[in-house]
């Protein structure tokens, strides 16, 4: 059985195990040498600097230079330490490494990881707080990936390591600082793209969630199912590809259906599922759709300002309610 | 290269007050009275007031994330800036931007949270300058590791075109977050970059606050004058972490107290005591003075009100409701 180990421990086994399996993979980024999360911390000590590359602030830049080295034999773990920075670099993201396979007949794979760290809670501010993964749903041939659980998290990313295609996969600060902790097996594993994972199961209604916000949608399932209400919690785990079969197989069991993300709302990832739903399983629902998001709001520093932005167990409680 | 004594004191009081005000956040940290990062300045104060303190009120600024010394500089009132900091309503920005600070009554645009976005917009507000033949002069402040942005390269490059009113101040501080410059920068020096774009360059002690003033305003002078950008870079060192709570385990040992040895506070008080312009005696009074500057601007800020729910959806669009 496997030991209790943190989020921020299992990227960094994942990192290493892969570095150590395959001398094709390696780390670059800013600051990655000495790591200001901790993610890539001791990678160089083990590995040498030739294969932990410390890289000038250009977000752009580094992102291409990253997909010319997948081109050519590599697999490059790049981090973008801020999503937010990441906006940056969108022309190489969603222009370049995304479509190169599709342009090119085929010719290229781009195995590429960009590791980006997203969401607010720790008092951050503007610029370095938002949940941005929606940006990135209308770019077609990118991986979008987000764990939840160190179980998740070492599993996906070596997935995301050894994918021929790009993925981007966002690490949510709260998992990383809050020193969430889980049971992760010693051995090898890895886990697939486009699996989500029941993680709480119930009859009533079906919360889909993601990142960090799964565990405000647990903790909203268990204030709930004390008042007789019994929530399903579906994680997604990966945003492309969709689980489109487990969202399906849940609301045939519940009706309803709430999606919940900390990124805006607007043209957000609940809106492209709910969306799905109306469109292929319409007759399957007894209540509209309910999403919940961030609202349309730049993030403010003032704490009592984010604390407004903030999705939580509350809204979903709400919007659970709402549904029944 | 020397200031006029009055010139002196008025830069050395203005470096009291920004060291002053980097040790109070550092003690509100502490005491948990603050959330914010705290990336520090200390002892980069010659080059952040140098920078600031000869431009007219009408000069535009762009600073940067370390330390307060070129909001000081340029005039920012320590009152304001803590409101802001601490997240009132009361704040420069109303609670809104924290760290990212911008007060239009003095021209200051405000701070980018991706850095070298603001390489660019600065570009802009030349423009807008030159466009109006308004006699002001765009002072871009940033470090030598944002340099290295791509935008950096086009912005120079229209800067030079156009002959815009800019002048690229670049506070060379050795370490970009927790890695020496050396690690991201292939040449000891940026400044020769502007030689690409034809534009006049010069690098200067960052340590001695009279060789900060000369060269900014000789700089200054150029670009109001209609002939150009023109780009100084500023040598000095980043004595402390990246941000507060920061271990900075890499830094030297060595190179600490090399520079130590060139504190510019230091230097510039040993220069007003030699000229006999201030005594020890006032010189004790002055920083009693400032801290207790500091310390009600702390109080008051402090009892401010908080922003409100109302707040929360007010200034994204000129328009109410709109979300
Ligand atoms: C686009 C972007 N990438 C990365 C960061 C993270 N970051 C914050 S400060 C910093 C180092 C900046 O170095 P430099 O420009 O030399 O200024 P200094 O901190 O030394 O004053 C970095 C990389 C950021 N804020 N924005």
């Amino acid at each position: 059985m496997g030991r209790t180990i943190t989020f921020l421990q299992a990227l960094n086994e994942a990192m290493t195990e892969e570095m150590r399996r395959d001398p094709k993979v390696f780390v670059l980024g800013e600051d990655v040498r000495i790591s200001p999360f901790g993610q890539t911390a001791g990678l160089v000590k083990e590995f040498g600097p030739d294969r932990v590359l410390n890289t000038p602030i250009a977000e752009s830049a580094i992102t291409g230079v990253a997909m010319g080295v997948a081109m050519y034999g590599y697999r490059p773990i790049l981090e973008i330490m801020f999503c937010d920075f990441a906006m940056l670099a969108m022309d190489q993201l969603c222009n370049q490494l995304g479509q190169w396979r599709y342009v090119t007949g085929n010719q290229y794979s781009i195995p590429i990881t960009i590791r980006t760290n997203v969401g607010g809670g720790v008092r951050a501010g503007y610029g370095h707080s938002q949940c941005l993964e929606s940006q990135f749903i209308q770019a077609p041939g990118l991986i979008l990936v987000e764990p939840s659980t160190p179980y998740d998290a070492k599993g996906l990313l070596k997935s995301a390591i050894r994918s021929n295609d790009p993925v981007i996969f966002f690490e949510h600060k709260r998992l990383i600082l809050g020193g969430i902790s889980g049971e992760v097996p010693e051995e090898d594993y890895t886990i697939p793209f486009g699996e989500a994972a029941v993680c709480r199961s119930g009859k009533d209604a079906t919360v889909v969630a993601l990142g960090f916000m799964v565990h405000e949608a647990l903790g909203a399932a268990q204030d709930l199912f004390a008042e007789g209400i019994n929530v399903e919690v579906v994680d997604l785990r990966t945003i492309v590809p969709l689980d489109k079969a487990a969202i399906f197989k849940s609301v045939e069991k519940t009706g309803r259906l709430i999606t919940v993300e900390e990124g805006r709302i607007r043209g957000g990832i609940g809106a492209e599922i709910a969306a799905m739903a109306c469109g292929e399983y319409f007759d399957l629902l007894d209540a509209p759709v309910q999403r919940v998001a961030a609202p349309m709001v730049p993030i403010a520093g003032s704490p009592i300002l984010e604390d407004m932005y903030l999705p939580n167990k509350d809204s979903i409680i709400q919007a659970v309610k709402r549904t029944l | 290269m020397e200031l006029p004594n009055e010139k002196l004191i008025e830069v050395y009081k203005k470096m009291l007050l920004v060291r002053t005000m980097e040790e109070k956040w550092a003690q509100l940290l502490a005491g948990g009275k603050i959330h914010l990062h705290a990336h520090l300045g200390t002892g980069q104060e010659a080059v952040s007031i140098g920078v600031t303190a000869p431009l007219s009120k009408d000069d535009i600024l762009f600073g940067t994330h370390r330390g307060v010394g070129e909001y000081i500089g340029k005039g920012m009132r320590p009152r304001d800036i803590w409101a802001e900091y601490l997240g009132k309503r009361t704040g420069l920005c109303k609670g809104k931007g924290t760290l990212h600070l911008a007060d239009r009554t003095q021209n200051i645009p405000g701070l980018v949270a991706s850095l070298g976005s603001d390489f660019p917009i600065a570009v802009g507000t030349a423009l807008a300058s030159k466009m109006q033949n308004k006699n002001c002069v765009t002072m871009y402040f940033v470090g030598e590791g944002t340099c290295n942005q791509s935008d950096a390269h086009p912005s120079m490059c229209m800067a030079a075109l156009w002959q815009l009113p800019i002048v690229f101040a670049v506070c060379t501080n050795q370490f970009c977050e927790m890695s020496y410059m050396s690690e991201h920068c292939p040449t000891e020096d940026i400044a020769p970059r502007a030689a690409g774009y034809g534009i006049p360059y010069e690098i200067v002690d960052g340590q001695d606050i009279e060789t900060t003033y000369k060269a900014t305003e000789k700089a200054v002078k150029h670009a109001r004058d209609g002939k150009g950008p023109y780009l100084v870079e500023y040598k000095t060192f980043r004595m402390g972490a990246h941000f507060i709570g920061e271990r900075a385990e890499y830094v030297k040992r060595e190179d600490l107290e090399k520079w130590a040895k060139r504190d510019p506070i230091d230097l510039c008080r040993k220069k007003l005591l030699e000229k006999k312009v201030i005594t020890s005696a006032q010189d004790n009074k002055l920083w009693a003075e400032v801290r207790e500057e500091v310390d009600m601007a702390v109080e008051t800020a402090l009892s401010d009100p908080d922003p409100t729910t109302e707040d929360f959806i007010t200034d994204i669009y000129e328009q109410k409701g709109v979300l």
